[in-house]
């Protein structure tokens, strides 16, 4: 037995020198414990995936093989729920970066204030999500909601309007309220890329009589790109996955017009119970963000 | 050798905290002390005080210790069914009469049958709370509270339109509605909670059951979707009241059973379907602009037909694993006896829920306690709350499906009130849902 350990000793001291083996030991206690965290929970919720789980029928919880997989895609809802999903992530995505655009162009100008403007637009994004959906679910409110009262005495109403219950403007209203927190992060990232662009690069553009469009067309934007992938990537991923504010302001409703993937899986994994079913769109969901962010990457950043 | 011998028992003392750590963030101490001749009860957090002074006032006369613990009524189910599955120590629990089936066929919880000292409340109970405790012919528990949806009006309301007397009909319900919106006393004169939440359900099936509908029939298969025995007749009723009439609110499908409340306390609105212990807060003055002007007449009826509303119902439950072990059942069916029979000769426990939050209680001899009848009618008509109690159905969805059918129920109703799609597409949806289900499920 003696001998064993000794071969192993000496293996691994061939194969690992000193530094590697002294990294892999200060790295094993983190390991282990993502191990057991995180990357146990993802295996076996893979694993659940395949059987007809359901926690109320304890009993009956046949392996279905891709059962779950076929269901979940041959359902009508999960479609609708994608469509919506992927309305709410546009619009989302594209108003943080325009609005951030605008707003790094903003706090990298020289002006009287600018410090305290960049510390009151990082106020959304310091406040947590909870508060957040809490703060626009009393906005919104058709009763006693602060935009009812706004727009009433700025006369650009006569009288309160239903706004979260109506489905037309679900979707809309949510998004605004997710690009309200979100922004100020995007305009950081965008704000820290701005900041490296050569300053040699604008002088020249000046000497050879490039206006100020010209100059944000042809320097600024090109120069912008690997801070737009960024922020590109993190916000859709937000976005697709975004939970919270479903759940504080609509609870999917009314009827199923923010039914989104992120809602369906809540309902389908923890109000029916079904980890089976569940846990297979959780990776339908993880599959399509990954891919949807490999695409990014792979159509912006062959261009930086 | 000193050294030695602290270093060892530095050592030692480290091996051991880090056990005990270990064991009491697994909940196995917790598991451990509350083994044996203890009483495990698992309760939501609702009157947790009161529950805690009967806890101790039974472990002090019946000499049977308990371990209480309590989860928020949010995720109440969530936690209870993972204490099942996970085989946590547990004899007796607060269960709803929604959840009685699939608790029952997944073997979590046992019959009472067999215990006389529980059976014999029968008789002095709700006919309904009996029904409601029951499945497959085998009753679950004693009651913990009961209560129906109740139709209220504000008395002032109705005189300041010239309207003498409630409505009995439906059809009676939109004329006056219609005469105190022209009056100018409301813009939408009846309050409706139709948000998607756990309460939705019981506004659903008062709606419907006093419109004379049935969500199934006797055999359980869908019967929502008849046009004259279902429940497209109230729905479409709603969608006129929203619609045509513009009665209700269309944001009715964002209010929530609170935020009603809060807008009824307002004075916004002359009429509104609630749970009958909210009256007690409505007619209070600290807390509601209408106090003392809240009244309930029966659930409008609709064309002569009976004043039907839904009742509900919560219970004590016992654990199969409790059941098994004959002495440790006693013991629970003791505890469960304390609570929803009589402790030491009285009904006491409903009593103190009544008195102290105004919860309804299922056993009819309290109806002729003095206390009870004086805390009634200082803010409701007792003889009124008998009457709506009578007639009172137990709802007819409560199945091991009701769950999962209702997340298509609910956002059927709203898309017919939204005006996406007609009552009776809404119903058939619903209808083909659940029997899709039922077909699943068994």
């Amino acid at each position: 037995m003696s001998g064993f350990y000794t071969g192993l000793k000496y293996t691994l001291a061939r194969r690992f020198n000193y530094e590697a083996r002294s990294a892999g030991l200060f790295l094993f206690p983190v390991m282990s414990v993502l191990a057991v965290v995180a990357v146990f929970p993802i295996l076996y919720s893979l694993y659940t995936s395949f059987f007809n789980l359901k926690l109320t029928r304890p009993h009956r919880v046949p392996f279905v093989w891709f059962d779950n997989y076929v269901k979940v895609l041959s359902d009508e809802l999960f479609w609708e729920s994608v469509m919506r999903t992927v309305s709410f992530t546009v619009m989302s995505v594209v108003a943080i970066l325009i609005l951030a655009l605008f707003i790094a162009l903003l706090l990298n100008e020289s002006f009287h204030g600018r410090r305290f403007i960049s510390a009151m637009i990082l106020i959304p994004w310091a406040i947590p999500t909870v508060a957040n959906g809490l703060l626009w679910k009393w906005i919104y409110d058709s009763g006693y909601g602060a935009l009812n009262g706004l727009l009433l005495q700025l006369g650009l109403i006569d009288k309160y309007v239903v706004w979260l219950g109506d489905p037309d403007k679900t979707i809309p209203l949510i998004a605004n309220a997710f690009v309200w927190k979100e922004v100020p992060l995007a305009a950081i990232l965008i704000l820290v890329t701005m900041k490296s662009i050569p300053v040699d690069l604008y002088q020249a553009a000046r000497v050879d009589g490039a206006n100020l469009l010209q100059r944000f067309v042809h320097i600024t934007l090109p120069s912008l790109k690997p801070g737009f992938m960024l922020v590109m990537i993190y916000e859709t991923m937000m976005a697709i996955r975004h939970f919270d504010l479903f759940f504080l302001l609509t609870e999917g409703g009314p009827a199923d017009a923010s039914h989104v993937l992120s809602w369906q899986i809540y309902v389908e994994t923890f109000r029916n119970l079904s980890f089976g079913t569940g846990s297979a769109m959780s990776y339908i969901l993880a599959l399509v963000t990954f891919a949807l962010a490999y695409a990014i990457i792979k159509m912006l950043g062959r261009r930086i | 050798m000193a050294k030695y011998v602290s270093k060892l028992a530095r050592r030692e003392f480290l091996k051991v905290s880090a056990a005990v750590g270990a064991l009491g963030s697994s909940g196995l101490i917790n598991r451990a002390f509350a083994a044996g001749d203890t009483v495990n009860f698992m309760a939501w957090s609702a009157a947790v005080d009161l529950v805690k002074s009967h806890v101790a006032e039974f472990e002090k006369s019946i000499g049977i210790d308990v371990d209480y613990a309590n989860a928020p009524w949010s995720n109440y189910r969530d936690n209870i069914i993972t204490k099942f599955v996970g085989a946590a120590p547990l004899d007796m629990m607060w269960v709803s009469d929604a959840w009685l089936p699939e608790f029952a066929d997944a073997g979590w919880i046992a019959p009472i049958n067999k215990f006389d000292n529980l059976m014999k409340y029968n008789d002095e109970a709700e006919d309904f709370c009996n029904d409601s405790m029951t499945y497959k012919g085998m009753q679950y528990g004693l009651t913990y509270y009961t209560d129906f949806m109740a139709f209220l009006y504000d008395e002032d309301a109705l005189k300041k339109a010239g309207i003498d007397a409630p409505p009995a009909t439906w059809d009676e319900v939109t004329e006056q509605c219609l005469k105190i919106k022209s009056a100018g006393i409301s813009e939408y004169p009846l309050m409706l909670a139709l948000a998607n939440e756990s309460w939705l359900m019981n506004f659903l099936a008062a709606m419907v059951y006093s419109h004379g509908g049935r969500f199934t029939d006797e055999k359980g298969n869908a019967a929502m979707q008849s046009p004259t025995e279902g429940a497209v007749a109230a729905l479409q009723w709603v969608v006129d009241a929203v619609h045509k009439h513009k009665i209700v609110s269309p944001a009715c499908v964002e209010t929530g059973e609170l935020t009603g409340l809060k807008a009824f306390q307002s004075g916004n609105h002359a009429f509104a379907l609630e749970p009958k212990y909210r009256m007690r807060p409505i007619n209070d003055p600290k807390q509601s602009q209408i106090a003392g002007r809240c009244k309930q007449v029966l659930m409008p009826s609709s064309n002569g037909g009976a004043h039907n509303t839904v009742g509900w119902m919560r219970f004590h439950g016992m654990s199969s694993a409790t059941a098994a072990n004959q002495a440790h059942a006693e013991r629970t069916a003791k505890l469960i006896e304390w609570f929803g029979g009589r402790a030491n000769g009285a009904y006491k426990f409903q009593k103190y829920l009544f008195t102290d939050i105004g919860a309804g209680f299922g056993v009819k001899p309290l109806f002729n306690d003095k206390d009870v009848q004086a805390s009634y009618n200082s803010y409701a008509d007792v003889e009124m709350i008998k009457a709506q109690q009578a007639l009172a159905l137990k709802s007819d969805v409560v199945t091991p499906w009701y769950g999962e059918w209702q997340e298509t129920n609910a956002s059927s109703w709203q898309a017919a009130i939204v005006g996406k799609v007609s009552p009776q597409d809404a119903m058939t949806k619903a209808g083909d849902k659940w029997d899709n289900l039922k077909q699943e499920f068994s």
